[in-house]
């Protein structure tokens, strides 16, 4: 199970298994019969693709957040916001493809160095990523993630944070 | 004598050999009289039947008042990826449908739980718990009765 102060370790095999069996669970009580239907979609076995949209100052933003299995369902899913063309984040190029989210149960940065030396990297800030462990964020222990989450609290915790806390869309230079 | 038969809506109809002779006055009168009580007796039966019609009638608007009154909740535990449905008056607050969600999704509350709005723009309802469902919706703190149970998560 997901510790504080742990680096997470990888799984493809039990990731893409768990994965397969929340899909219909998550599908059932979303009331829907597809992915597709949802406006989701499974990039490969590993990686799930969901649309986002947050409104700020009148404007609707639209957003996609891919989400990694590759550590799950022991540690939550990665989650980075992607360009919508190549689904991937390259910094500093896709930066705006990134919503400025400032919840203090969930806040995106679009260049994270945990070292002044390390590359940037984009973090959503969130108990419920797992790049929240990869970095050894501090974790409350009432925070820390549960085997018997799914990526639904995942999905939630993001939109959540678009909801109520959404300052607009980075710019271009990351500002 | 001549016989009578009773129409479907209770209306007496005289068959052709019933016709009184038209020489004889009392049988005339006579005929007349039955024909006005079968006339009568359809008219009672009409009484009563638009009678029930009317109590029916009543109840039915009681029952749509009581209708008004309640709403169908839903509820989905995003943590546990369970959900629920039930019924509840208006005039319950947010605190007590977020307490009755527990009971009818059979799941523990944890102390970090937090109450929210379902669908796809989640928001916190944890500031609102003592307006009423009917308060809520007036103040459009909720657009509809779909709720949602999250643990809270850590970040910044």
């Amino acid at each position: 199970m997901a510790r504080a102060n742990e680096l997470p370790t990888q799984d493809l095999h039990a990731g893409a298994a768990a994965l397969d069996e929340d899909i219909p669970r998550v599908l059932r009580i979303m009331g829907a019969s597809s992915l597709e239907e949802l406006g989701w979609s499974r990039l490969n076995k590993l990686s799930l693709l969901v649309p986002m949209a947050g409104t700020y100052q009148g404007n609707e933003d639209s957003y996609l957040v891919r989400l990694g299995f590759q550590a799950y369902r022991k540690w939550p899913p990665s989650a980075q916001f992607v360009n919508p063309e190549t689904k991937s984040y390259v910094y500093p190029d896709d930066q705006r493809f990134v919503p400025k989210l400032t919840s203090s149960e969930c806040y995106t940065h679009v260049a994270y160095r945990r070292t002044p030396q390390a590359a940037p990297v984009q973090l959503i800030c969130c108990s419920a990523t797992l790049e929240f462990y990869e970095f050894l964020h501090q974790v409350r222990p009432e925070h820390v993630w549960r085997e018997t989450d799914t990526f639904l609290t995942t999905i939630t915790a993001i939109r959540k944070a678009l909801t109520s806390f959404y300052g607009g869309r980075f710019s271009a230079s990351g500002q | 004598m001549g016989g009578f038969l009773t129409g479907a809506s209770g209306e007496c109809l005289v068959t052709e050999n019933s016709k009184p002779d038209n020489n004889d006055p009392l049988a005339a009168a006579t005929h007349d009289l039955e024909a006005a009580e079968m006339r009568l007796a359809g008219a009672r039966a009409e009484e009563a039947a638009a009678e029930l019609d009317v109590e029916r009638a009543i109840e039915e608007i009681k029952d749509a008042e009581r209708d008004r009154d309640i709403v169908e909740v839903h509820v989905t535990h995003v943590n546990e990826v369970e959900k629920a449905s039930f019924r509840e008056k208006l005039s319950s607050t947010l605190q007590q449908v977020w307490d009755k969600s527990y009971i009818e999704l059979k799941i523990a509350r944890e102390p970090k739980d937090v109450f929210q709005t379902g669908g796809e723009h989640p928001k916190s309802l944890m500031n609102y718990l003592g307006l009423t469902l009917e308060e809520a919706r007036r103040q459009k703190v909720i657009e509809n009765f779909r709720f949602g149970i999250a643990s809270e998560t850590g970040g910044a």
